[in-house]
């Protein structure tokens, strides 16, 4: 029964096939999901309310807008602000630096709480993995200004705790954090740090909908931890993996300015200044609140062309994708 | 059951439209017991409805608590006072200029937005009616010069001190080691140099500086570099000749000597590696924990005394103006925290102006000036003699510094004949403070209208304060330090420089 | 659980344990600094480098933040918001991600690009705030629950697990004469109690942390949630002492910030835990099943 309702009329090709109106087939279908429709209201009526009403606040970009004089009264500039964005000098190194930072936490910190959560998974006593669960996100609450304090604590060439160490095995300091050379590493350790327990909470949430009984089967078939791992639980969390990867991707350009700001200084600038610190520059002796706009236009655009691009890209391996 | 679910279904449904229907009556709430008790006593003449929006500063004050009360009294008026948090009073300020909502009086920052609001005509220019009002005339006219726009005044500054930079040095290790505090740069070198050298501490370990700098020890008016080279007879931030030539401090001798200092006492380790990454909090730890000599600050130097004594029993502190070989000279500053404004969308007529006025006015009365400074007598201080003594400073901080640093008031400046007993050193600093006033060195760009500055301004800035660390640090040499200069020429410095001699030309007629 | 008992696996064991447990200790240190900072005397702090443990036990912060009532009002603001509204996002989320997790929907690829668009471009405070305003949300703690109630990134990730939820299980209610609507809350919450609990504490937490609204929407200070108050706190340390015309008070700022951090941080840090006994593997869906 529920195969004739279900499977054959949602494919829209069995209904060409089929020959009649596409528009009958249409109703038929819109009035068979009916309750999926009407579950769907609230929700739909919120993205309209809360998000697309005030999407027209977008045209501020190209505007020189004033807050005295509104969207519908300052003055239209066209591509003014992003032509003024191109050509800075800084772009190159900006889009430089802001892609970099953004490749390495795909790489280093990405696949981290995956890993941590698979950890995690493999062990027995219930209670220690409570334990280890807890306290692993305990970070994610502490707030940057807090991190980068005790970072300074820890690194610091005055009486820092791990250069006093170092001093005493080699004879010699690194200034972690003045060394342009190190401010990837700082900054990518400490995201780690603050949020890879935190990032392990959803993978957790996908492990536990894995089947038992799949293991056991494996088990009583000979299968190793390491088969189960490859065979079971990795292909069991596959495409949530997948979803957060693509969307991980529409923030690409987004490098946390909080933290990236507070571990700025003049002598690692030249790798460490981003998008969000140099929109924020700016914007410290005038509120550019158009040219801001451009910038995050600007770096929108591209997070959208990943997202479809890493979309397509998963559905043409078979996966479900976002949509 | 399928009803069951459509009811459920129906009622999520509902509550949507409900929630977002009813919610204006919605004052009530499980966890909020406010006190609406804020309707205060009320006197003969009908009372002025005034509504203020300041910063926060600590704990906001309740609704009508007795402060309130006092102010509403003297004044005759509703006060409806919004504090709001500084992580979001600009953004918050947006909002409500956009929406219309604006108060009658709120604080704003000398600032490019503002300035372009003022140019716009937002608030109201209240410059011509200040000779009406005896307090506010009173003040001296330098206060009200630096936030002018175009000559014109749209706002009451918050009155701050303008030479508050002051030597203050452990007296201590000073006399024992027979120092004295430094003039000329070579003095700040030796002086420095026998400090951290010398052990003053005497526990035989190399755990002392002359002097710590922090990350922010080259920006804007509290800039140590500044300051010494102000000293030294160098201009503040930026210097104008005779013809309204503008030249940056940073490309005069006196500033470069400076940095040359600092290059040298970083090389020899005489002061913090780590400066340009460590925090003002962290170096006033260090302070207050005696490991350093002496710093230029604009903060009383009792503050640190009272810390340091502490961990230091038998420390002792002392302060010396700025002095350099040509006598005590210093940058100074804005000489604000900050103005009062009237936006006009919500002050209709010149009749309303007035009131508000006669408000700020009034605030400058003898009963106002004690009330914002020292609270109420009896809760947070008593008279004693010539003197007044603070009596609860916890209850002070809570309940009187809120109002004191939001609105105006000179402390014992202006209209208070008993200043509050303060120690030896608090008023030896304070002194020099108000006596420093006579030796400041104004920023002659500080009122100066310039696009490109407006622009990138900060951008500018910030290119040559990072080739000042750099240079001190040793990442550049002389010749690195020069092309930066010229760097920031081509990239708009040149046309700053244009700009502020045409608007200074252009202010001068 | 049947053990395995060969060398191999006992290695890995021993290595993963240790390993976990040093990440985990890792993680904690920095929570413990605050802490003790927070117990320990001003005098003992403002000799500055890494307290683990107060050598000098003092109440002083705690005594001062608890002086007035601000602190226990504004915890009391951020538990009411971040249940309810957490209610709220659990009930708007699951209602439109379970028809989207249906392939076979119309105009379901629509609707999820048109989310997907939100997560990338938004109109920015100002016109969300006319919104809120026009809907009369302003000065309500409704203005902190409602404008966020769906949040597009758990909305999809959340559609994603329900896609998961094999078929054959919810036609056999739809054959006891369940509509979608019973499906979903009979069959597919229950079955995704992990998911529940994942959103549900990305959720709480997002209401935790929420002072930015709080600060825009409403005037009336007395319902502002604890992270405005830690916010100003944590700013007003930070920045530095020397603009005040009076002394700065007795009491070090470190020691109240860390307080404060404590303070505001607990409750939110206790719900993990409860949470815990949800993540339990597949509980239900082995049991359903069998």
């Amino acid at each position: 029964m529920k195969q004739e309702m279900y499977a054959p009329a949602g494919t829209p090709v069995a209904n060409a096939r089929a020959g009649k109106s596409k528009i009958g087939y249409l109703i038929k279908d819109i009035v068979r999901d009916k309750w999926l429709y009407l579950m769907l209201l609230p929700g739909i009526f919120y993205f309209i309310i809360f998000k697309y009403i005030p999407m027209y606040g977008v045209t501020m970009a190209f505007q020189d807008y004033k807050p005295y004089l509104g969207f519908f009264e300052s003055p239209w500039v066209g591509f003014k602000h992003f032509e003024r964005f191109f050509s800075e000098p800084q772009f190159g190194m900006l889009f430089r630096n802001t892609v970099i930072l953004a490749m390495y936490n795909l790489l280093f910190f990405f696949p981290l709480p995956i890993v941590l959560s698979l950890m995690m998974n493999e062990l027995r006593h219930a209670k220690f993995k409570n334990f280890v669960q807890t306290l692993v996100y305990i970070p994610h609450f502490v707030s940057w200004v807090v991190v980068v304090g005790i970072f300074y604590i820890l690194f610091t060439t005055e009486n820092g705790i791990l250069n006093e160490i170092l001093y005493q095995i080699t004879g010699q300091k690194i200034a972690f954090l003045l060394e342009a050379e190190w401010f990837r590493t700082m900054i990518i350790s400490q995201s780690i740090w603050k949020e890879v327990g935190w990032g392990t909470v959803i993978f957790l949430a996908a492990l536990a909908g894995v089947d038992l009984q799949q293991y056991e089967a494996a088990r009583i078939d000979g299968a190793g931890r390491w088969r189960q791992l490859w065979h079971i639980t990795l292909p069991a969390i596959r495409s949530t993996i997948i979803i957060l990867f693509i969307l991980r991707l529409g923030n690409f350009m987004d490098s946390g300015f909080e933290h990236i700001y507070l571990m700025l200084t003049p002598t690692n600038r030249e790798v460490g200044d981003v998008f969000d610190t140099y929109v924020y520059t700016i914007g410290m002796t005038q509120a550019q609140y158009s040219y801001s706009a451009a910038v995050g236009i600007f770096k929108s655009v591209i997070g959208l062309i990943l997202v479809l691009g890493a979309n397509w890209l998963a559905k043409k391996f078979g996966e479900e994708g976002i949509y | 059951m399928r009803k069951k679910l459509a009811l459920l279904m129906g009622s999520v449904l509902l509550a949507t439209t409900v929630l977002s229907a009813c919610s204006s009556g919605n004052n009530q709430n499980a966890a909020t017991n406010s006190p609406e008790a804020s309707q205060t006593p009320q006197a003969e003449a009908k009372p002025f409805d005034l509504s203020i929006v300041v910063n926060q500063v600590g704990e906001i004050p309740p609704k009508g608590n007795p402060i309130e009360q006092a102010l509403a009294k003297y004044t005759n008026t509703n006060l409806e006072f919004q504090w709001i948090p500084t992580a979001a009073y600009d953004e918050k300020i947006n909002v409500m200029i956009a929406s219309g909502e604006l108060p009658k009086l709120m604080k704003v920052g000398y600032i490019p937005t503002t300035i372009s609001a003022m140019k716009e005509g937002l608030f109201w220019e209240i410059g011509p009616y200040l000779k009406d009002y005896e307090n506010l005339s009173a003040q001296p006219q330098s206060y009200f010069d630096n936030i002018q726009v175009e000559g014109k005044i749209y706002g009451i500054p918050l009155f701050r001190d303008m030479g508050r930079a002051v030597v203050q040095y452990r007296k201590d290790w000073f006399d024992a080691a027979g120092l004295a505090v430094p003039k000329t740069l070579d003095d700040w070198y030796n002086v420095l140099k026998a400090v951290a050298e010398g052990d003053p501490d005497k526990n035989g370990e190399k755990d002392t500086y002359g002097l710590l700098l922090d990350k922010n020890y080259n920006q804007n008016a509290a800039s140590t570099l500044t300051r010494l080279s102000v000293s030294q007879g160098g201009p503040n931030k930026w210097g104008v000749d005779d013809q309204g030539n503008f030249t940056p401090e940073f490309m005069t001798d006196e500033f470069f000597a400076t940095m040359k200092l600092f290059k040298r006492l970083y090389d020899e380790k005489l002061i913090n590696q780590d400066f340009s990454v460590v925090d003002s909090a962290t170096n006033d730890k260090a302070y207050e924990s005696g490991h350093v000599a002496l710093r230029i600050s604009g903060g009383n130097a009792q503050t640190m005394l009272t810390n340091l004594i502490k961990v230091v029993p038998t420390a002792s502190l002392d302060v010396a103006p700025m002095e350099g070989p040509a006598g005590i000279r210093l940058p100074g500053e804005s000489g604000n925290a900050g103005m009062l404004v009237v936006p006009k969308s919500s002050v209709k007529t010149e009749e309303e102006l007035r009131q508000v006025l006669t408000f700020l006015n009034k605030l400058l009365d003898k009963e106002m000036v004690y009330l914002l400074n020292k609270g109420i007598e009896g809760t947070h201080y008593k008279v004693e003699g010539d003197f007044t003594i603070p009596l609860d400073k916890d209850k002070d901080f809570k309940e009187v510094k809120p109002y004191r640093d939001t609105l105006i008031q000179r402390g014992d400046n202006y209209n208070m004949d008993k200043p509050m007993k303060e120690s030896d050193l608090f008023l030896k600093n304070k002194k020099m403070v108000r006596e420093n006033e006579n030796y400041v060195v104004k920023n002659p760009a500080l009122v100066l209208d310039s696009a490109i500055f407006t622009e990138r301004g900060k951008e500018l800035e910030q290119m040559i304060t990072d080739a000042e660390t750099k240079f001190i640090m040793g990442k550049i040499d002389e010749a690195g330090w020069q092309a930066e200069i010229e760097k920031w020429k081509k990239a708009g410095g040149d046309q700053l420089m244009e700009e502020y001699k045409a608007a200074y030309l252009k202010d001068k007629q | 659980m049947v053990q395995d008992k060969t060398i191999g696996n006992r290695i890995f064991d021993t290595v993963n344990y240790t390993l976990l447990l040093l990440i985990a200790l890792l993680c904690v240190m920095p929570f413990i600094y605050v802490l003790a900072v927070s117990f320990t005397s001003p005098a003992e702090v403002a000799k500055g480098g890494l307290i683990l443990w107060p050598k000098e036990w003092s109440l002083a912060s705690y005594r001062y933040i608890f002086s007035t009532n601000t602190l226990v009002r504004s915890m009391l603001v951020s538990i009411y918001i971040t249940v309810l509204g957490t209610l709220i996002n659990l009930i708007f989320t699951s209602l439109m991600a379970y028809p989207l997790a249906k392939t076979h929907l119309r105009g379901r690829q629509t609707i999820l690009l048109a989310v997907l668009f939100t997560m990338l471009f938004g109109g920015g405070m100002i016109p969300t705030y006319f919104v809120v305003k026009a809907l009369h949300l302003t000065n309500t703690l409704w203005s902190l629950m409602i404008p966020g109630a769906i949040s597009a990134f758990n909305l999809i990730v959340l559609k994603n697990f329900f896609q998961q939820i094999p078929d054959g299980l919810e036609d056999s209610a739809r054959i006891d004469g369940c509509n979608e609507v019973g499906v979903l809350f009979r069959i597919v919450l229950p079955l995704s109690l992990p998911a529940m609990a994942t959103f549900g504490l990305f959720y709480a937490v997002g209401h935790w942390n929420q002072f930015f609204n709080a600060i825009l929407y409403i005037n009336d200070n007395t319902k502002w949630p604890i992270q405005v108050l830690l916010r100003e706190v944590v700013i007003l340390a930070s920045s530095s002492i020397g603009d005040s015309t009076i002394d700065s008070t007795e009491i070090q700022p470190l020691t109240i910030r860390m307080a404060v951090i404590v303070f505001a941080t607990i409750p939110i840090l206790l719900v993990y835990p409860f949470l815990q006994k949800h993540f339990a593997k597949g509980v239900m869906l082995g049991s359903v099943k069998g």
